[in-house]
């Protein structure tokens, strides 16, 4: 785990992470783990969360499993980075 | 209602309304960030949206600004301490926040500055209400100096056009105190009319902000 990673808040992580499964789309659970910059056990972990809120879809085709952001997901997203936008503002990160 | 005073209203009664939407978002987003400066400027927004209104009503009842009453001898003592207080305590709350968030950061040195500071509003209680009103914008000023700074600190660390516009209304709010000060030293109405047109502006600049950052994500 990189000094980066420690010093990101859980709400941050699935931030990266659904921003990350948005920008591509359909996404494989590879391209999220480099794309979010997490070990595999924590991205399975955030994943089973995502899903449980119904914020991102499991897809399966095979032994292919992508995922995608929910419409409840992208105007969580919406909300967030509404929120990030404003605490920046005053200094503050989310 | 003569010019003057209408202004005073209008001017303060849009700033209030940008004031309690600034609190309400800073309520609202408390939890995103958990960071008490988040409490700080949502009660802080409040007591300022609070302080604006008052001043705007009786602006409005009395048929005379903060400025005039001073002049006529007609000494509002409402509007007086419960707007001339409620903003000092509003920057105080701002200036304590951004002090927590300067601690957290170490910078110690900042927190002691402020220290000096809060005991300032104490010694005013033996003023009579004329010099009350001069040390309270003096305080608001000294206050509004530590928050400016900090915001350009935090803009310097971290470049936005969020915290640009933050700090640009707290540098024209700052700038209408001094305004307003002197309006109240030398009892100038035309300056105490420009000086709240000046703290509008800061308040256009906070709105602008709040406009922006609500955009975002929606493209």
């Amino acid at each position: 785990m990189g000094q980066a990673e420690k010093q990101r808040s859980p709400l941050r992580i699935n931030l990266d992470i659904l921003n990350a499964i948005q920008e591509m789309g359909d996404a494989k659970p590879t391209h999220i783990l480099y794309k979010a910059n997490l070990s595999h056990d924590r991205l399975v972990k955030y994943l089973d969360e995502l899903g449980s809120k119904g914020l991102i879809e499991v897809h399966e085709e095979g032994e292919n499993r992508t995922y995608r952001v929910t419409s409840k997901g992208v105007g969580f997203l919406i909300e967030m980075r509404r929120a990030e936008s404003f605490v920046q503002g005053f200094g503050l990160a989310i | 209602m003569a010019l003057g005073p209408l202004l005073v209203f209008i001017l303060n009664v849009c700033s209030a309304v940008v004031a309690f939407l600034t609190s309400y978002y800073a309520y609202k987003f408390r939890h995103v960030a958990d960071n008490p400066v988040l409490d700080s400027i949502a009660f802080g927004f409040m007591l300022l949206g609070v302080g604006l209104l008052i001043e705007a009503g009786t602006s409005a009842v009395v048929g005379q600004t903060l400025l005039q009453q001073f002049l006529s001898k007609i000494l509002a003592v409402v509007e007086t301490f419960a707007y001339l207080s409620l903003q000092m305590v509003a920057y105080l709350v701002f200036a304590v926040g951004y002090a927590t968030l300067a601690w957290r950061r170490s910078s110690k040195a900042v927190v002691m500055g402020l220290v000096a500071l809060v005991a300032a509003p104490r010694a005013v209680d033996v003023f009579g209400v004329y010099r009350y009103a001069v040390v309270s914008y003096f305080v608001v000023l000294v206050l509004l100096g530590f928050v400016v700074f900090q915001g350009a600190l935090i803009h310097s660390r971290s470049p936005s056009r969020f915290s640009l516009l933050v700090l640009v209304a707290f540098l024209l709010i700052m700038a209408a105190h001094v305004v307003l000060l002197v309006s109240v030293v030398t009892l100038s109405e035309y300056l105490f009319l420009a000086g709240t047109a000046i703290q509008f502006l800061g308040f256009v600049s906070l709105f602008a902000f709040l406009l922006r950052s609500g955009r975002v994500g929606t493209g």
